[in-house]
């Protein structure tokens, strides 16, 4: 039987040698889970392309609207994509905590909000990912995009602010539920809800007024408004919320509210985790 | 020599008032295996928690290796592991990716990390499971990946939390030799929980009886066992066992260290003739079903010290 020895010096936490070497870990430990959940990259995809592919031309036919409207909506499940996928990324969070390794981890010489980063990392890839073939099935259906290199990178930086404060949503609400049942249950109310108001399917401004004003307080219509002028140069969504003519100041007014709501959920997030995790 | 584990009235109370530790203090020397027993409730695992740093404590101190755990909570992590008493793993990845993954996080290099993977996969009779995910194991195999996984980083300190509960006794057998095997091979300071008074005895070099958040006795199984004697009379009675007890003592054959479970009454008998103990009870009038006579055991210290919960809860 082999002899099995301590360190007699003590050691250095492991911060100390190498800090990116835990997070690299940590997230592919939750990539590795998500690749045996396909529920995790399938599931919040169905919805989105259902309304690319099948509900806006329908609508259009049926309607007599204009191929503009299919590119609308396109970029409109944008805005139900990123919601739904890091919602679904929350439950990871939970079956962790139920489940799972969470208390290893829990007990590693790490910060703790290295486990909410690593989280988001994955969460923010997949989303990614699933943006991508978003796109790519709204163009294999032949809706066109219009865009350019300076443009497209407000439709980039929207998306990745959002999908960040989405997800610290997701964890702060992860961390706060006690089981996984109450928090499915709530993930219509902030997934879905705020998707019909903040202009996905129809200008804000269709909306009686009251919700107007509701709709421009929304972070994801900040974040639609910048995905359609990065995406299909259209800033209509921008002058409803702002009615200014400087489009390059409106999207920088709602680049910072979607920064906003990133870095405080984020900041949420972490301090919740922070907390919840130990008590 | 600097302590392994050093505990300073430490306490915890969680919301509504509820105290699970009530300010308990010991402290445990490099190498040794100490034993937290208790029944479930007795506050054990919050100890172990506030000691792995996942339970926040209300009040006191503790160091792991010198490190405090509040001040310098990532080193006082990084010289210590801790086997949770429930299953802490991810079901769907393989016994090989917990061993990497723990050692990664407590920063063992690759090649040392995979050397030791092996070294203590084969010790714990688990090399063939670990390219398997975990939810193909049985109990007893998860415990003993669990043990391996903890012992990857080579800790100074490990926490081992009701290691056999819920495993059957073959199983648990088997993880008791694993465990002393651990205590003969290494130098790792093993902090043990268990409401078994037969793993405590076997396991540790010395013992704290935890009741209801505090520590009621703390010394070797064999010091604990001596302050009741040699031997033990035990009494089962027709009355009441308290009534019973009580007509002792006044009689002068039973002292403060009597104690009563059930119908059962329990007599240290120190220097008195088991004979003349049992002549005298029969003068006295006390109602017995059954006399008989025996050396005491962990459990009869802990019945003296707690009033009989842990058989109840075992």
């Amino acid at each position: 039987m082999t002899a099995i020895t301590p360190e007699l010096v003590r050691p250095l936490p492991v911060l100390a040698r190498n800090p990116f070497g835990p997070l690299a870990t940590l997230v592919r430990r939750r990539l590795q889970l998500s690749a045996r959940t396909p529920r995790e990259l399938v599931v919040p995809l169905l919805t989105p392309i259902l309304f690319a592919l099948i509900i806006a031309p329908a609508l259009k036919e049926a309607l007599h609207t204009s191929t503009a409207y299919e590119a609308f909506v396109a970029t409109g499940t944008i805005g139900l994509l990123i919601p739904l996928n890091t919602m679904f990324a929350g439950i990871g969070v939970l079956v962790d905590r139920e489940s799972g390794a969470r208390r290893e981890l829990l007990a590693a010489p790490i910060p703790r909000s290295m486990l909410v980063f690593a989280n988001l990392v994955v969460a923010f890839a997949i989303t990614a990912l699933q943006i991508g073939v978003l796109i790519g099935v709204a163009r294999a259906r032949g809706i066109h995009f219009d865009t350019t290199v300076w443009r497209i990178d407000w439709f980039l930086a929207a998306a990745s602010l959002f999908t960040i404060g989405m997800y610290g949503a997701a964890e702060t609400l992860a961390a706060r539920v006690p089981r996984t049942e109450e928090y499915i249950g709530r993930v219509p109310a902030i997934a879905i809800v705020p998707w019909f108001l903040a202009g996905s399917l129809f200008p804000i401004t269709a909306l009686p007024s009251f919700l107007t004003w509701f709709a421009r307080i929304l972070p994801l219509t900040h974040a639609l408004a910048l995905t359609r002028y990065g995406l299909l140069d259209d800033s209509s969504g921008l002058r409803d919320i702002w009615r200014m003519h400087d489009t390059t100041a409106m999207a920088s007014l709602s680049l910072l509210v979607v920064l906003v709501f990133a870095a405080a959920l984020t900041a949420v997030a972490i301090r919740i985790f922070g907390r919840t995790a130990v008590q | 020599m600097e302590n392994a584990i050093e505990v300073t009235e430490l306490v915890k109370t969680y919301p509504g008032d509820i105290q699970a530790v009530r300010g308990i203090s010991f402290a445990v020397e490099p190498g040794e295996v100490f034993g937290l027993l208790g029944p479930n409730g007795a506050g054990k695992s919050t100890t172990v928690g506030m000691l792995t740093t996942t339970i926040v404590p209300s009040s006191g101190h503790a160091r792991l290796a010198g490190y405090d755990i509040a001040a310098e909570p990532l080193a006082a992590r990084s010289v210590s592991s801790v086997v949770f008493q429930e299953a802490v793993v991810d079901r769907s990845l393989t016994g090989r990716r917990h061993l990497e993954l723990h050692a990664r996080l407590w920063g063992v290099e690759g090649n040392e990390a995979a050397t030791r993977g092996a070294e203590l996969a084969a010790s714990l009779g688990i090399t063939e499971l670990l390219d398997r995910p975990l939810e193909t194991y049985s109990g007893g195999e998860r415990r003993r990946l669990e043990i391996a996984r903890a012992l990857v980083s080579h800790p100074r300190v490990l926490f081992l939390d009701e290691p056999t509960v819920g495993l059957d006794p073959r199983i648990r057998a088997e993880l008791l030799d694993v465990i002393a095997g651990l205590r003969d091979r290494t130098a790792t300071t093993i902090l043990l929980t268990t409401h078994y008074l037969d793993e405590a005895e076997r396991l540790c070099d010395r013992l704290a009886i935890i009741h209801e958040g505090r520590i009621v006795a703390l010394d070797t199984p064999r010091a604990l066992r001596k302050d009741l004697g040699e031997r033990l009379l035990e009494l089962r009675v027709r009355d009441d066992a308290s009534v019973a007890l009580a007509v002792l003592r006044n009689n002068g054959l039973a002292g403060a260290d009597a104690f009563t479970v059930g119908a059962t009454v329990t007599v240290p008998l120190h220097d008195r003739a088991t004979s003349d103990a049992v002549g005298e009870v029969e003068r006295a009038g006390v109602r017995t079903a059954s006399i008989t006579t025996r050396e005491p055991t962990l459990d009869d210290v802990y019945l003296q010290l707690t009033g009989g919960q842990l058989r109840a809860a075992a």
